[in-house]
């Protein structure tokens, strides 16, 4: 009783304290800000994120927005008058640093002997027969054919880099405007990082907008549902409330930036928050019916040293499985875990202490109707007949199980790691339109570079570059390979005949390609090829573009990339983004199985200790990996890929879904050692605490529920992904382990 | 590609006329033209092209140009960096027309023509575009005067010229430059660039000026330097040995020369 005392006597100053010291943290949700750029999930001290930074710094960041313009053909006179102005006025905003259309793109080539550097669009053409020209000319320019305009005409890309320190809103409002200000008939799409990226927070801050009210108004009504009282909805609800201005203003407190990620952990708090509390009110509900005669004083009292033990064992295993979190390699799940635990932590002193304490300050209520013996609900006649099926046929259920298992654990050998960034948007997001585009005709949205180190105008490190771009090219997944080997190609051919010993050839000497370059530089920009190779010509890129970002094809080109590499005499380095998702992908399964064990064996120990037995560890483990069984089989089934935010669900998962097992298992033990047989202990745990348990499950999965209507699709997934595995660890702890019981009748269950 | 005409045109002073205060903005940029021409000039000039980050490039040549009629003939060789060593460049400088440029690589052997029409393009590979290298025909600007500066502790003239259109304004990727003449010797100091958005582009400045030729009173600037303020690129010509008149009879300044 001391300490329903201290809560009694305290009451006021826990009430004060509690909302004071929620809005004291949530006051530094106005310093909140969003990071939206997706690099900042890979880890700085990853190899090719260490290299691809050193690339972006050398060669310039290439964070460009892709503008893409579709018609029956682009060569119309209208379509390039329009890309021309927009080229034109584009080029002029002291927001924009470097321009790539059709008329700024180079076309290198030989007239008569001489070599002629014109844009690839020199003159718009007045009639067929020019335009016919014109295509002709484009197809023959590996500078601008499926480069800057598709294969078949129909779409051309407008590429513009911004100038220094501009930011997204700044470049896209610009280039909105100069669209705008042109307009025409054809199809407009955007891409390119920097729409990524404001899509992204545009989402996040929806997300925000949209699901917490609604996910809010749904627990108001499963509430109101669950308990027909109003202290029944407003104090869980106010938990809710207040681990969420905790959560979200630990972020800016701490000093970290909004997330996607940390879409989920106002979301989990609304699911797991009030978990604890509707404990509380449920045994306030059912002494308040029973015992007509007690004073709230002495309800409340009950309340709380009767729910103190199990609603910690709850919390902390809970706590403990999302902690399972910063076993992962990206430091948003990392600070999720983080914000999410101490959220959790929160709501959990509030259950114990801030309810309690307000309910001593209220009137007894009208007892509820539901509490009535004589009334069966739907809910009581569903675990009625689960009882009487476990105790019937318990063998049957655990071979059942056994089956499901197996099957299940085949299907993990299918599951998938995603780790391309467009796929979390779903297909028919502008984002998701562009990227396909750029994938399918312009050679791919995402890169993998390779840096070469030297004396780069040096034949050998100048043909090793024209080798990767030989043997990559046609490569499957590769769209487009280039750097400086290929535009001294175009040199070679534009200055010799064919047939000629140097035509289309990286020439035998130092001297011979430094001519070539000397030559190209009489006529072109200097700034033509800032972005293949530096300055001083030490250092030089290979871009390679890809069109086919999965892991699997992925994989290969890496493996061929290093397979050429090895062989260099020269310094070089690989890096670019795809390569760091590549890599991500790779940590996202090493990060998934170290929390998985991590989180299993944590919750295994906690079961263990509180039962004092080793098999109530192992016994209390198999709901969870049976869950997570289902979860990954039915994702490897399925086709669901591992992803950034899928890859966190068997944390959160089982620290919430481990809940039921220990409340089961608490209360089946009491009544065995009450005197009641295995089979009759079941029927009236199922009958009691199990409708606590569905109760408690179900507004878990409640809460995950508006996730449906989440922007990002790998979200969404995520929504329906928790709710399969919570239900998951339902069935398990209510069907498999009354089931095990009754099979094994373990000793630890007979020790009190 | 105008190289030696550049050097003549921008290079060379001006002679020594007694300052008038009524001249217009046209006149003084007429006499800083007309009288920085000569027929005959051979040099060795290094050009020193530096990146914002302070690395370089250095192209070092030698030249001879010759006024043949209405046309400047110029034939230059790379003697430095060594990779370029022997490249060999002819320049024929069309008053009316396009110019014609071929270029020798010796190590290919081979002779090439080079297309240029574009004034805005870079001169190999520096900040001075074609179009900062010569002298621009008179008609295709418009010159006002605005008020005198005084640049090195001299008095200059501030004359703006603009182009009469847009294509030309487009041709040469400039709307405005502002040229600072001393109004003692008419000697070019200082020229601004704006781009075509009229911002500042380019800064170039002209220093260490001499008389190279006594009877004529003709002047020429040692060094010229070029700032791009938008990208923090520099580009330096220094004039290093000069020798006025030219021993090349026309047969030299011919392809097959070239190559020799």
């Amino acid at each position: 009783m001391k300490l329903a005392n201290f809560i009694e006597r305290f009451k006021l100053w826990i009430i004060l304290g509690s909302i004071l010291f929620s809005l004291a943290i949530g006051v530094a949700m106005k310093d909140a800000s969003v990071d939206s750029n997706l690099k900042n999930f890979i880890p700085k001290e990853l190899p090719s994120r260490i290299n691809t930074d050193r690339m972006e710094e050398i060669f310039g960041a290439s964070d460009p927005v892709m503008i893409l313009l579709k018609s029956d053909d682009v060569l119309n006179r209208e379509t390039l008058l329009r890309i021309k102005r927009i080229t034109k006025s584009l080029n002029r905003k002291e927001e924009v640093s470097k321009m790539a259309s059709l008329f700024t793109s180079k076309d290198i080539k030989g007239i008569d002997g001489a070599m002629v550097v014109d844009p690839a669009v020199k003159k718009i053409p007045r009639n067929d027969e020019q335009k016919e020209a014109l295509r002709n000319t484009l197809k023959n320019n590996t500078l601008a054919y499926g480069m800057i305009v598709s294969e078949n005409f129909k779409y051309t890309g407008i590429v513009v880099t911004p100038a220094k320190g501009i930011n997204d809103q700044q470049l896209t409002a610009v280039v909105e405007a100069a669209l705008e200000e042109f307009p025409g008939e054809e199809e407009v799409l955007y891409g390119g990082v920097p729409y990524i990226r404001k899509f992204i927070e545009q989402d996040i801050n929806k997300d925000f907008g949209m699901l917490m009210p609604i996910a809010l108004i749904i627990m108001l009504f499963f509430l109101y549902f669950s308990f027909r009282e109003k202290r029944g909805v407003l104090l869980p609800f106010s938990v809710v409330i207040l681990s969420i201005i905790i959560a979200m203003g630990l972020i800016p407190l701490i000093g970290w930036k909004v997330t996607m990620l940390s879409v989920l952990a106002p979301i989990m708090m609304i699911a797991i928050a009030n978990n604890y509390g509707i404990h509380y009110i449920a045994r306030y509900q059912e002494l308040n019916a029973k015992h007509p005669n007690m004073s709230m004083s002495d309800i409340v009292k009950n309340t709380i040293s009767h729910l103190k033990a199990p609603t910690l064992m709850a919390g902390l295993t809970t706590v403990v499985g999302i902690l399972g979190l910063l076993s992962h390699i990206m430091k948003p799940a990392r600070q999720l875990g983080v914000v999410a635990a101490l959220g959790v932590v929160f709501a959990l002193l509030l259950s114990m202490f801030f309810i309690p304490a307000f309910l001593f300050y209220l009137k007894k209520g009208k007892p509820v109707a539901s509490f009535s013996e004589d009334k069966k609900s739907f809910l009581s006649s569903v675990l009625n007949a689960i009882a009487d099926m476990v105790v019937k046929a318990p063998k049957a259920i655990l071979i059942i199980t056994a089956i499901v298992a197996l099957v299940a654990g085949m299907g993990i050998f299918k599951i998938k790691v995603d780790s391309d960034s467009a796929n979390m948007f779903p297909a028919d997001h502008p984002v998701k339109i562009s990227t396909n585009v750029i994938n399918e005709e312009f050679g791919g949205s995402l890169n993998i570079n390779i840096m070469v180190e030297g004396d780069i105008k040096d034949p050998v490190i100048m043909k090793a570059m024209d080798k990767v771009e030989q043997e990559l090219d046609g490569f499957k997944g590769v769209g487009d390979v280039f750097s400086i080997a290929s535009a001294l190609k175009e040199m070679s051919k534009a200055i010799n005949e064919p047939g000629d010993a140097f035509y289309n050839k990286i020439p035998d000497t130092r001297e011979a390609i430094a001519q070539y370059l000397e030559l190209y530089s009489m006529n072109g920009d200097p700034e033509d090829f800032e972005q293949m190779v530096n300055f001083d010509y030490t250092q030089a890129i290979v871009n390679v573009r890809v069109s086919d970002a999965s892991q699997e094809t992925t994989k290969a080109i890496v493996a061929k990339v290093n397979e050429i590499t090895e062989g260099f005499k020269f310094d070089n380095s690989v890096g670019g983004y795809l390569l760091m998702q590549y890599d991500l992908a790779r940590f996202i399964v090493q990060g998934q199985t170290n929390s998985l064990i991590f989180a299993v064996l944590a919750i295994a120990i906690m079961i263990g200790i509180i039962f004092r037995s080793f098999w109530a560890a192992f016994i209390g483990s198999i709901p969870l990996l049976m869950a997570d069984l289902l979860l990954f089989g039915t994702m490897g089934y399925a086709g669901i890929k591992l992803d950034t935010s899928t890859a966190m669900l068997s944390s959160i998962m089982i620290g919430i879904g481990v809940d039921y097992t220990i409340h089961f298992m608490h209360r089946y033990r009491h009544q065995l050692s009450t005197g009641h047989t295995p089979a009759e202990s079941v029927k009236i745990t199922l009958n009691s605490t199990g409708r606590g348990i569905v109760l408690n499950a179900f507004s878990v999965m409640i809460g995950f529920c508006v996730l449906f209507i989440s922007a990002f699709l790998s979200l969404k997934l995520f929504g329906f992904l928790i709710i399969f595995s919570i239900l998951s660890c339902l069935l398990s702890a209510i069907i498999i382990i009354p089931a095990l019981a009754i099979v094994f009748k373990p000793k630890f269950f007979n020790k009190i | 590609m105008k190289n030696l005409l550049i050097l003549t045109g921008l290079l060379l002073g001006v002679m020594v006329i007694n300052a008038q205060s009524s001249l217009t903005a046209k006149q003084i940029a007429e006499k800083a033209k007309d009288i920085s021409e000569v027929d005959a000039l051979e040099m060795v000039s290094t050009l020193t092209i530096i990146d914002a980050k302070g690395r370089e490039r250095v192209r070092k040549t030698s030249s001879a140009s010759k006024k043949f009629g209405e046309q400047t003939k110029t034939l230059m060789k790379f003697l430095a960096p060594a990779d370029v060593k022997g490249t060999g460049m002819l320049i024929y400088d069309n008053e009316e027309s396009n110019d014609d440029m071929w270029i020798y690589m010796p190590a290919l052997r081979k002779t090439r023509r080079i297309v240029s029409s574009d004034k805005s393009k870079s001169f190999m590979g520096s900040e001075f575009a074609n179009s900062d290298m010569s002298i621009p025909s008179m008609s295709d600007f418009n010159y006002t005067l605005g008020k005198n500066q005084v640049i090195d502790g001299q008095e200059c003239y501030e004359v703006i010229s603009t182009p009469v259109n847009e294509d030309i304004a487009d041709e040469n990727g400039s709307a405005k430059r502002i040229t600072y003449i001393s109004v003692d010797k008419f000697l070019t100091l200082k020229q601004l660039v704006y781009d075509l958005d009229e911002d500042l582009w380019k800064e170039m400045t002209y220093s260490g000026y001499y008389l190279i030729d006594t009877v004529n009173k003709k002047y020429m600037a040692k060094k010229m330097e070029v700032k791009n303020v938008q990208n923090d690129r520099r580009s330096i010509m220094t004039m290093d040995k000069v020798q006025l008149g030219s021993s090349l009879t026309e047969s030299h300044f011919t392809t097959s020369y070239l190559e020799k």
